[in-house]
């Protein structure tokens, strides 16, 4: 098994090469990283549960202003985690820039620059403790 | 000198002398808050409820403490259940336990008779006594519960040097790593390299401490080890073993490169006591108790679609499980849905009290429960009770079980995962979850794979009526939201673990409970 740190260091690793040639193959691709990291709650067809998970197909929010939409994903709203310190912000933009175009969605991508000058931003959020 | 000269040297002496202490003082000072105003007993509701209906939203804990101190004070109580059950999140799996999360397959518990898993609370700290005086009320047999066992594991992964990935016990981590920084302390303080900070007299006093502290030799202050740590070979009878072996410490710089130094604390958190207690076969034996007071007033399986109020009273919307819609009139309502639930439901509130019932998140949270064929951490390991602590993110706590002591099978907390990393593992099936946990329970101790046998595992985020494991209010929405909904909007009142400082636990249910009901019965009485 690996350890998210692990996949992070790997990916970190393989942006270099992945700028000269391409996808490589290790690499998981934002369809993986959204399967992995967000359908348990938004579904795989990105259609949410009403009343608890927001769809993400044909949502305002997911396809507006990429100001908010990082801020949500780096930070999180409601039921949703902060993602800041689980994704680093090329998977986070490959999965956002998925979720802009799957399931009839059409907006821009956005990109790992965009999350990274979204970080400066927001106030630090509580650490989570175990009860 | 002068009076003020000396209290002022008196206090910056004890400031540099223990600034640890003062520190800690300090932090005391700001969970104080909580123990200031933390209740042990019910209010006292004197005077009459002039025949007034309290329909109560929620038959969690937060719920059934409201219904029962309002039942004796004399109000007419209504509570309005979503599940065919009350407890809320108070919840224990055990054979033919049912859950079915939101996306997700069902899950049935089939772990062997007597088996459990507390998958929502699963432990209560002493000074909780809040929830220990309805345990203790309503006669609910409570056991302890081992919250901290230096001879558990400790395994982290993403250190360095020898002991990364390694299961090494948590005593030994303990005892050299405070071994080691106690003789560097003692020997610069011995060596008078600390003279600006302490006096001759407490510098004396400071090293015959740190000598205590690390188990130092006091002739030379070297740490070498000590008998707490453990023995490579255990003394007993005759001359062999005889005395035994001692065992040899690690380096300093193994235990610092290994980063597991980072589970030690002079003390334990407020929240996290060693001595904690659980009832006896379940953490759902307290609420189970408490509905027993109130179960008839409990309209199970009922789930509220909106809930409406004029100067006159409250009328709640339900639906209950047969799809038909009724009404429910009352004079006041005490909602203990939680608000990641509330914030879906039609309220006629105030805008402002809208926005503040929205703003919090909500922590996703998994755990898993992993039945196994035999205690191989009692038999093989003498491991009773306490947790792996680990630092890979995904499964955080591995616990061994407080109960069944030298029973056969047991059952394993598996992983005890929050945030994103709880988000990540829900979108597993249940078995992959299991496997998940087993494979990383192989890599601590080898006997784990080939004894596990079935889990059964919930993610509190895809769980209906629940949607997340607790509230996690940050410091903005703690200051200009909560304070909203500490006071009641018109006729509604809100309870529950989020309208307290001790979110995440039954406590904080219970003591806001308390809390709002006293408020409404001064109302009722002043009316």
């Amino acid at each position: 098994m690996k350890t998210l740190n692990l996949r992070l260091a790997a990916a970190a690793l393989t942006l270099a090469a992945v700028a000269a040639a391409g996808q490589a193959q290790s690499q998981p691709t934002g369809e993986q990283l959204y399967n992995d990291n967000c359908a348990a709650c938004h579904q795989q067809a990105g259609q949410g549960i009403p009343g608890a998970f927001p769809a993400l197909a044909g949502d305002k929010v997911a396809l507006g202003d990429p100001k908010v939409v990082t801020f949500v994903v780096l930070t999180g709203r409601g039921g949703m985690p902060a993602f800041k310190d689980s994704l680093n912000d090329a998977d986070l933009a490959m999965i956002i820039t998925y979720v802009r175009s799957a399931w009839g969605n059409k907006a821009k991508p956005i990109t790992a620059a965009d999350f990274a000058s979204a970080r400066t931003g927001p106030p630090p959020s509580t650490k989570l403790q175990a009860h | 000198m002068d009076r003020y000269g000396l209290s002022r040297r008196t206090l910056l002496e004890r400031l540099s002398l223990v600034g640890g202490v003062g520190l800690m003082m300090a932090g005391m000072e700001a969970f104080g808050y909580g123990i200031a105003s933390a209740s042990t007993a019910p209010p006292l509701l004197p005077g009459s409820a002039k025949g007034k209906k309290l329909i109560i939203l929620g038959a969690g804990v937060a719920g059934l403490a409201t219904a029962i101190e309002a039942m004796k004070a004399g109000y007419e109580v209504q509570i309005v259940e979503a599940r065919s059950f009350a407890g809320g999140r108070a919840q224990t799996a055990r054979k033919g336990f049912s859950l079915t999360e939101l996306g997700g397959e069902t899950q049935t518990c089939d772990f062997d008779e007597g088996g459990y898993i507390n998958h929502g609370p699963w432990r209560i700290p002493y000074h909780h006594r809040s929830t220990l005086h309805y345990a203790k009320t309503l006669g609910v047999p409570l056991e302890i519960f081992v919250n901290d066992n230096d001879a558990s594991y400790l395994f982290f992964e993403s250190g360095k040097g020898p002991l990364k990935a390694k299961a090494v016990r948590k005593g030994q981590i303990a005892a050299d790593a405070r071994g080691h920084a106690a003789e560097m302390l003692a020997k610069v303080a011995k060596k008078g390299g600390l003279d600006d900070m302490v006096t001759a007299a407490d510098r004396d006093q400071l090293v015959a401490y740190l000598i205590t502290e690390g188990y130092l030799s006091p002739k030379d202050l070297a740490y070498t080890g000590t008998d707490g740590r453990g023995f490579e070979v255990d003394p007993g009878a005759g001359m062999v073993p005889g005395p035994g072996k001692p065992s040899t410490p690690f380096s300093m710089t193994d235990v610092l490169s290994s980063g597991a130094w980072r589970v030690l604390a002079s003390v334990a958190n407020y929240e996290q006591q060693r001595t904690m207690f659980q009832p006896s076969g379940g953490m759902d034996q307290i609420a189970k108790a408490m509905e027993k007071k109130v179960q008839p007033a409990i309209r199970y399986s009922t789930v509220v679609e909106k809930v409406a109020q004029n100067a006159a009273g409250v009328e709640v919307f339900v639906v209950d499980g047969a799809g038909k819609t009724s009404s429910i009139k009352g004079d006041y309502v005490v909602c203990t849905i939680p608000l990641s639930v509330l914030r879906s439901i039609d309220m006629q509130v105030s805008p402002r009290f809208k926005q503040a019932i929205s703003a919090p998140a909500y922590a996703p949270v998994g755990k898993i429960g992993l039945q196994m064929k035999r205690r191989f951490w009692e038999e093989d390991d003498h491991i009773y009770g306490g947790h792996i602590y680990t630092d890979n993110p995904d499964i955080l706590t591995v616990s061994f079980p407080s109960w069944g002591w030298m029973g056969n099978k047991g059952v394993l907390l598996g992983y005890y995962q929050f945030g994103a990393n709880a988000a990540k593992i829900s979108a597993k099936s249940p078995a992959d979850r299991a496997a998940f946990a087993v494979a990383f329970g192989q890599k601590v101790m080898p006997q784990y794979a080939e004894n596990y046998e079935k889990s059964f595992s919930v993610a509190w985020h895809r769980v209906q009526y629940n949607l997340g494991g607790w509230v996690d209010w940050n410091d903005e929405t703690r200051k200009t939201e909560y304070p909203v909904l500490c006071e009641p909007d018109g006729r509604i009142y809100l309870a529950g673990e989020h309208v307290s400082y001790i979110t995440g636990w039954q406590a904080g249910a219970i003591e806001s409970a308390w809390q709002q009901l006293e408020k409404l019965h001064k109302r009722v009485q002043a009316a």
